[in-house]
Parts: structure tokens; C-alpha cells; sequence
């Protein structure tokens, strides 16, 4: 037993080290009096003006005064694991529900936020349940939505599609025969940045829904790998390879990515057809083609497959982020007001003023406010009427999952592993 | 004037030299005591830390747990662990290959009295200015299929699917380190053959031998010991790269151009299993070192035979 403790008190040390050397560079606004603060931490991008927006209005009127810190994105989730369990530790911190959370949640670090929403039911009750769902573990709440929902919609080029006569596919058969007409016309029918591998992702989680619907990876994601070898499993692989085969991706996907411009820059400029992304893609467009977004960027929920079990109207994506607080905060009835905000009239006119949608049920009020009024109306329409909302697979599942199942994704698409192989790989994967 | 004594020290070249007259007299063990530390601190010590972690679960969060051996079985258990030892190794030959023959006759050139030269030679040392990160993306963007190099020239790249093809993407890797690191090696050989005496080539030159035999019989030879330094850089390096895996291919296609390195940074870094991340790195400390050594012992260079014998 003691020398369990010094063995754990040497790495400890070494990794406080690690800590202070990797800490230094993002030390923003850390007070020497922590006595009457709490640290809120962020993924740090553009959406943080209206989260310095939400601090500012809560400074006004409370005593314990909140302080914002960011990380920038690449980095966020390897240090949020190194200072959770440490000094400087935030009390509310930024993540992506699901399986993100889940190893804190393992750990003992987080709070329970039942008691919260106890006093005050707004913090459940003015969320979309589907949405404020995705940060429940083993049936406890340890998450409050904040910023905006991501669903994944099949975008298109509204001229290419004009010019080739085809029409945003409603069904598997509509996307088959509209792979066709765009070969014969020259154009790629669908772009995808396979080289990010998150892109390729979106298919298999739309098609795996469609199919077998969403209760086969909820058992997956629960334990039972053999539904990865069910008859529907393999159809919604079969459905794949039919895709890939009638060269709907074109033969280089795997040297594109998305985020360096490449595949929302093959759509922009009619080079390819469709693509299936996050409801980011909008804003992504509007960056950098601007033309484009306003004038032929279509959109349409992904199609229905005959005889598949899930519905249409289910959608796959981000459900939305979250705020978690820790368990060791010195003011949970602070964190508890902040959290309030969170359904505020000002936090949705702020989100959607920057193009994201908030999952609250005022938000509907606010649309014509939004960025894109349609787009967003759409947006919502869409995720309040899903059955099933299923968060991206690499969320759900914990960390360590997430490399391996993108190797066996990777592979699988581009031919070079085969459906056996594929399956075995996917009930290899951590669930735990 | 002190502190520029200390740092001749420290660079262990002896202080006869020193004209100031302070501090005069031989350096001793103290004054290289201060380096000492700060490599004990950040090199011994953390190698130390590595070490135990190998032998323990770790995610960052809770208290190590002792794990025993499991972290090394499962490294020799798992099959992408073994192909990236594999993948280190060629990328770190191909490397060398490549790297060593471009590097020594562009040096021995650069070594002349040639018009222009210097001008030329200037140019080829910018890849070594930018930084890796910068490099990459660069490449990444030139050799873009749809929208770089390849979309022009077809005939060469066909599709373009560089970086979805095993064999595209460790071609890629290993250009783009020859790219930026030739120049480096180049300024070795540069040094090492101004250093060649004259009177070499012209004894050579009165036994009638022309300029292809000079440079096998005369100028190779001579380079022998920069030929081992650089090659020893090139192994090192080789080894342990790991930023332009990271921008140019992720480890991708599925797990093709996962090297080592870039294995550990996954474990660590992506899957929080910092047990294996240690072993991952411990091992990889233990093939560089024993690479280097056989390099070493082959190449005579323990030996610190010089080039001027005879002369």
C-alpha cells in the first residue's frame, strides 16, 4: 500500500510538472484571489463572443463574479484532461455530451445536476428532449445544452443538379439514379473529405440509422457487439459499398478534406454535386463563397431506404454542447444561476445572431432573427421533429475508440478491408 | 565579460584563449553544472517517468494503477504497433536513401567556384528556414487532386489520390522531408569537402584522373566521417518524425503511415492510455539508440579514425 502511494505520488509530480509547463501558455485571467470566482471553460473560437456576452450579464448582478477561459480548439480536449483532476480545474467547463464526459463521470469529477433542475425544472423543461438527452449518464443528468445544434443534411449545388435534371434524392433510389445522371454529366456526384475521416463517418451513421434504426447502436454503444454482425448491419454495409462502387465519391475522397476548404470548395464550384455535412457547412460557405450560399446552396434531409426500419425524419449529427460542473466547486449556487442563462431570451437571440441554433423551446420565438431566417427555420423544425437524434459515433463513444473506429471506416469505404474485417473491428472497440 | 567565459566553457571549447584574463585556468566539472541540471531535469528525469508510466494504466485522470507487463504484451500483441515499427524503419531508409546521395553531390557542388553559385545555393537553403508545420501545410496544398498540381497534371498523378494510397502517402512524406531537410545535410557536405586539401586533386589531376574518378577516389573517401554524422542525424530524425505525419496524413489511409511516433501521440493524446503512449516511446528510445550504435560501429566511427592520414 505505500509504495502504491509513492509510486502514484512520482507520477502525479511529474505530470503537476508537465502541467505548469503546458499551463503557461493559456493562464487567461486567472485572479490571485479565487475566493469569490468561478472559472467557466471554453472551447475557444468564434461562438466565445457570445458566451463573454453571458458572463458579462451574469457579473452584473451576482456577487461570485464568473471568469471566462478558452482553450483554442485543437487543443481543448487533451488539456481539459489534464487539469480536470487538478488546481486549476474550472467549475463549468465545455463538452460534447455522450461519451466525452463519460470517463469524468467514471472518475467521481463531475456534479449531479438532478438537484439543480429540482429547484428549477426550466433547466430541463426549456430543452429539446432529444437534444438534452445526449449528456444523461446511467440515467442522471450532467449536462445543460448550450451553444447550437449541429444535424448533418445531404447540401447540394442547386445549378449542377438544375443542369444534370436531378432533384434532391427522398429516397436510396432517387440517390442511385442521381449518381447516374451527374457521372454522365462530368460532374463528381458527391463531394467528401475522406482525409478528415469524420466526413466518411456521416454515411455510415445516416445509412446504419436508416436501416436498422437507431436501436442498433444504442446496443452497440451498450455493449452488445454482436449487433454489429446482424442481418442489418451488413445490408447497411452492402448499401455502402453500392454507393462507393457506382463511384458516387469519385476515386480520389481520400486526398480531400474538408477542413482545408477542399470539399465544400468542390461543391461551391460545381465540381461535384451533394455533400453530406454538419449544418456548419452553411456558414462554411458563406465564408468563403459567399455567391454560392446565397444563390444555389440547397439542402434536404438524407434519404429514406425501402424497407429500412429507421425513419426518415431521425437525424444524425451534433446534438448540441454542453456546460458540466464539477463536483469540488465552491459555489454550486452560483454555477446553478449560470445555468439559467442558458434558456435566457438573450443567450438564443446572441446564438442565433451568429448563425448557430439554439435547442431551447423559446428559441422557435427568435428564428426570424437568425442569420439565415429559413435555414435556421429548417434546422429546427427538423430536430424538434426527430424520433431519434443520434450523436455522431466518435462522440458517443468513449475517447478511446474514436482512432481505431476511424481506421476501420477509412478502410472499409475505400476497399482495402472487408465487411468481415469491418465488423470484427467495430466489436474490438471500448465501450467503456 | 565573466559570462562570455562561462559560455565558451560550456561549449566545451578550452579557455586558452581567453584574453579578457578573468577566470583564467582550466574549466572544471562545476561549470558545466547548471546544463547538467537542466538536462537531468527535463531529459533524465522525464525518461525516468516514461519508464514507470510503462508499467502502469493511466488516463490521465484517476491514480496510476500498477498494470505490470500488460501495456508491452499488448504492445507485441497488436498488430498496428508492429507495422509501425515497420513503417518507421522504411520512412527513416527511404530517407536516407534519398536524402543521402541528393545532399553529398549538391554539397560537393556547392563547395566549387562555379558562376552563380552562391545565388543558387542561397535558394536551396530556404525549405530549411520554414518551419515543419509550414512546410506541410504547404505540400498539402500543392498537392491537392482537385485543386493543386496534380488536377494539371494528370498524366503523372492520375487521379490524384495521394494521400488515400499507402504507397502515395509514404511517397509524399518522404518527398516532403527530402524537401525541407536536404539542405541541412547539404550544409554538411558543403564544410566537408572545402575541407578537402587541394593538393589532393591536384596530384590526382597530374596522374591524369578526370573529374568522375576525383570525386569517387578522392572526394567520397574524404567525406566518410560527415557521410556518418549526417546519416546518424537522418536515423535520428528519421525516427522520431512525427509533424508531417500529423498534418499531411493523419497515420492515414486506416493505418498506413502510422510510424511510431505518431502511434504514441494517438495513444496518449487521442485514447488517453498513457500507459502505452510510455511504453510506445520507451521502445522507441531503445531502436533509436541501438540503431545509432550499429551505425556507428559499422561505419568505423568510433574509432574517430581521421581522413588525414598519410597526409
Amino acid at each position: 500500500m505505500k509504495q502504491r502511494t509513492r509510486f502514484s505520488r512520482t507520477v502525479v509530480g511529474g505530470a503537476a510538472l508537465s502541467l505548469i509547463l503546458s499551463l503557461s501558455g493559456c493562464g487567461e485571467g486567472s485572479d490571485a484571489a479565487d475566493g469569490d470566482t468561478i472559472h467557466v471553460l471554453v472551447y475557444g473560437d468564434a461562438a466565445n463572443k457570445v458566451e463573454k456576452e453571458l458572463v458579462d450579464t451574469f457579473n452584473e448582478t451576482s456577487k461570485v463574479k464568473a471568469v471566462l477561459d478558452t482553450i483554442p480548439g485543437a487543443d481543448y480536449q487533451a488539456k481539459l484532461q489534464t487539469i480536470i483532476n487538478s488546481k486549476q480545474a474550472p467549475d463549468v467547463f465545455f463538452n460534447w455530451g455522450g461519451g466525452s464526459i463519460e470517463p469524468f463521470v467514471d472518475a467521481g469529477l463531475l456534479l449531479p445536476l438532478d438537484p439543480f433542475i429540482a429547484k428549477d425544472p426550466g433547466l430541463k423543461a426549456k430543452f429539446l428532449p432529444s437534444v438534452f438527452n445526449s449528456a444523461v449518464v446511467d440515467g442522471t443528468s450532467y449536462g445543460i445544452p448550450m451553444r447550437g445544434t449541429q444535424p448533418v443534411l445531404l447540401f447540394n449545388n442547386g445549378k449542377v443538379l438544375k443542369k444534370a435534371g436531378v432533384e434532391p434524392p427522398e429516397t436510396w433510389d432517387d440517390l442511385l439514379a442521381a449518381v447516374e445522371a451527374l457521372k454522365a454529366d462530368g460532374v463528381t456526384p458527391i463531394a467528401l473529405g475522406g482525409g478528415d475521416r469524420w466526413p466518411t463517418l456521416m454515411w455510415f451513421e445516416y445509412l446504419y440509422d436508416r436501416i436498422a434504426g437507431p436501436e442498433l447502436f444504442q446496443k452497440a454503444l451498450d455493449g452488445d457487439r454482436e449487433v454489429w454482425a446482424s442481418p442489418d448491419s451488413r445490408k447497411a454495409l452492402g448499401k455502402i459499398k453500392e454507393l462507393v462502387d457506382a463511384g458516387a465519391f469519385g476515386t480520389n475522397y481520400d486526398s480531400v478534406k474538408f477542413t482545408d476548404q477542399g470539399s465544400p470548395t468542390l461543391l461551391a464550384t460545381g465540381k461535384a454535386a451533394f455533400e453530406l455535412m454538419g449544418s456548419w457547412e452553411y456558414s462554411t460557405q458563406q465564408g468563403a463563397h459567399p455567391g454560392f450560399a446565397e444563390s444555389d446552396l440547397g439542402y434536404s434531409p438524407f434519404p429514406s431506404v425501402q424497407g429500412g426500419k429507421g425513419d426518415r425524419a431521425n437525424v444524425v449529427g451534433n446534438t448540441n454542447n454542453f456546460y458540466s460542473v464539477l463536483k469540488k466547486t465552491k459555489h454550486p449556487q452560483a454555477v446553478a444561476e449560470f445555468l439559467k442563462l442558458m434558456y435566457s431570451d438573450q443567450f438564443v437571440k446572441a446564438q442565433l445572431g451568429i448563425g448557430n441554433l439554439p435547442t431551447t423551446t423559446n428559441t422557435e420565438k427568435f428564428l426570424d432573427t437568425a442569420a439565415s431566417p429559413e435555414f435556421a427555420k429548417f434546422q429546427y423544425d427538423m430536430v424538434k421533429a426527430a424520433p431519434a437524434f443520434q450523436l455522431s459515433w466518435d462522440q458517443a463513444y468513449p475517447q478511446s475508440a474514436a482512432t481505431p473506429m476511424y481506421q476501420a471506416l477509412q478502410q472499409f469505404f475505400n476497399g482495402s478491408m472487408d465487411e468481415d474485417a469491418f465488423i470484427q473491428a467495430m466489436q474490438a472497440l471500448p465501450t467503456s | 565579460m565573466t559570462r562570455t567565459a562561462t559560455f565558451s566553457a560550456a561549449d566545451g571549447t578550452f579557455d586558452k584563449a581567453d584574453s579578457s584574463g578573468i577566470g583564467a585556468g582550466r574549466p572544471g566539472f562545476l561549470w558545466a553544472a547548471p546544463a547538467t541540471l537542466f538536462f537531468a531535469l527535463f531529459a533524465i528525469v522525464p525518461l525516468i517517468m516514461v519508464a514507470v508510466l510503462s508499467f502502469a494504466r493511466w488516463d490521465g485522470l484517476s491514480n496510476p494503477e500498477f498494470a505490470g507487463l500488460d501495456n508491452w504484451k499488448l504492445l507485441f500483441d497488436d498488430p498496428v504497433m508492429i507495422k509501425s515499427l515497420w513503417l518507421s524503419v522504411l520512412l527513416t531508409v527511404l530517407g536516407v536513401l534519398v536524402q543521402t546521395p541528393l545532399s553529398i553531390l549538391l554539397g560537393v557542388w556547392a563547395a566549387g567556384h562555379q558562376r552563380n553559385r552562391a545565388v543558387l545555393s542561397a535558394i536551396y537553403f530556404v525549405p530549411m528556414l520554414l518551419s515543419v508545420a509550414a512546410v506541410s501545410v504547404l505540400w498539402r496544398a500543392v498537392l491537392d487532386p482537385n485543386f493543386g498540381v496534380p488536377a494539371q497534371a494528370t498524366w503523372l498523378f492520375g487521379d490524384g489520390n495521394l494521400f488515400g494510397t499507402q504507397a502515395g502517402a509514404i511517397g509524399v512524406l518522404v518527398f516532403v522531408s527530402t524537401w525541407q531537410f536536404t539542405p541541412l545535410h547539404t550544409l554538411i557536405y558543403q564544410g566537408a569537402a572545402r575541407a578537402v586539401p587541394r593538393v589532393l586533386y591536384q596530384a590526382a589531376q597530374i596522374d591524369g584522373a578526370g573529374t568522375v574518378r576525383q570525386f569517387f577516389h578522392i572526394t567520397l573517401p574524404q567525406l566518410r566521417n560527415s557521410i556518418i554524422t549526417s546519416m546518424i542525424l537522418m536515423v535520428v530524425g528519421g525516427l522520431t518524425t512525427f509533424d508531417t505525419v500529423l498534418i499531411l496524413t493523419q497515420g492515414g489511409p486506416g493505418s498506413d503511415t502510422t510510424i511510431s511516433a505518431y502511434y504514441m501521440y494517438q495513444k496518449a493524446f487521442k485514447s488517453f492510455d498513457y500507459g502505452s503512449a510510455s511504453a510506445i516511446a520507451l521502445l522507441l528510445v531503445l531502436v533509436s539508440t541501438l540503431i545509432s550504435l550499429v551505425v556507428v560501429r559499422l561505419s568505423g566511427y568510433d574509432k574517430m579514425r581521421s581522413t588525414m592520414e598519410g597526409l
